[in-house]
């Protein structure tokens, strides 16, 4: 791992396009900011591999067969705003 | 744009045009990005994103507002510009279901994938109020 320690308003460049700027710190929360491209995924790292394991999880086995949906005919009535 | 309406399954893309791009794959599972949206009505709700090309790669997915009609995911710009939604009807959103027994099965909530009804392009998307749900929300099942 590469650690860098950078001051509030600095930046680092990874790959030469995608740009990690310290925005604010406040206590011992920092607020970062991030350039990169539209091809570029960015997410909280701990919301990341929850969903990357719950992936894996669910990428079909073979052989299981699919439960019987219960249709509960919820009735969800017309919302009057608010 | 930062919600997307309900989905109502007459809406779904029809079985001919049912082939969905995801150019980033999904979380896990990234060099994955041809897949097939596949709906057999004795199924219902359920249906199967096939992975086109590689072995036996498939997931269950559902339309979450099917078990969670109030369901209010709030979707980053920067996934609705990549995807090239313009207004809440442009997205069809699949919760991808894990099935853990014959008699247990829950859905993904934090990170539907998203799919631009008209371009059939596709995400994984992590919403910005992923903390307000659950990765494994249940579902209504009994063993089939």
């Amino acid at each position: 791992m590469l650690i860098l320690s950078r001051k509030l308003g600095e930046s680092i460049v990874i790959d030469d396009r995608i740009i990690v700027k310290i925005m604010r710190v406040d206590g011992d929360t920092v607020k970062l900011g991030i350039e990169a491209p539209a091809s570029v995924t960015v997410h909280r790292k701990e919301v990341h591999d929850e969903i990357q394991v719950n992936n894996k999880a669910a990428a079909l086995k073979p052989g299981l067969p699919l439960p019987k949906f219960a249709q509960t005919k919820a009735s969800n009535p017309p919302s009057t705003g608010g | 744009m930062n919600s997307v309406e309900p989905i109502q399954p007459e809406n779904a893309p029809p079985a001919s045009t049912n082939l969905v791009k995801l150019p980033l794959g999904l979380l896990g599972f990234e060099p994955v990005k041809q897949f097939a949206l596949l709906a057999d009505p004795a199924e219902k709700p359920f249906a199967w994103l096939k992975a086109q090309g590689e072995a036996a790669l498939a997931f269950v997915v559902i339309d979450p507002f099917v078990v969670v009609p109030d369901y209010k995911p709030e979707i980053p710009d920067a996934d609705a510009d990549f995807l090239g939604l313009t207004n809440a009807g442009d997205a069809l959103l699949l919760g991808i279901v894990t099935i853990h027994a014959p008699n247990r099965a829950t859905m993904n909530l934090k990170g539907p994938v998203v799919i631009n009804r008209h371009s059939h392009i596709g995400k994984q998307v992590i919403i910005a109020n992923s903390a307000d749900y659950s990765v494994n929300h249940p579902l209504p099942v009994a063993a089939s």
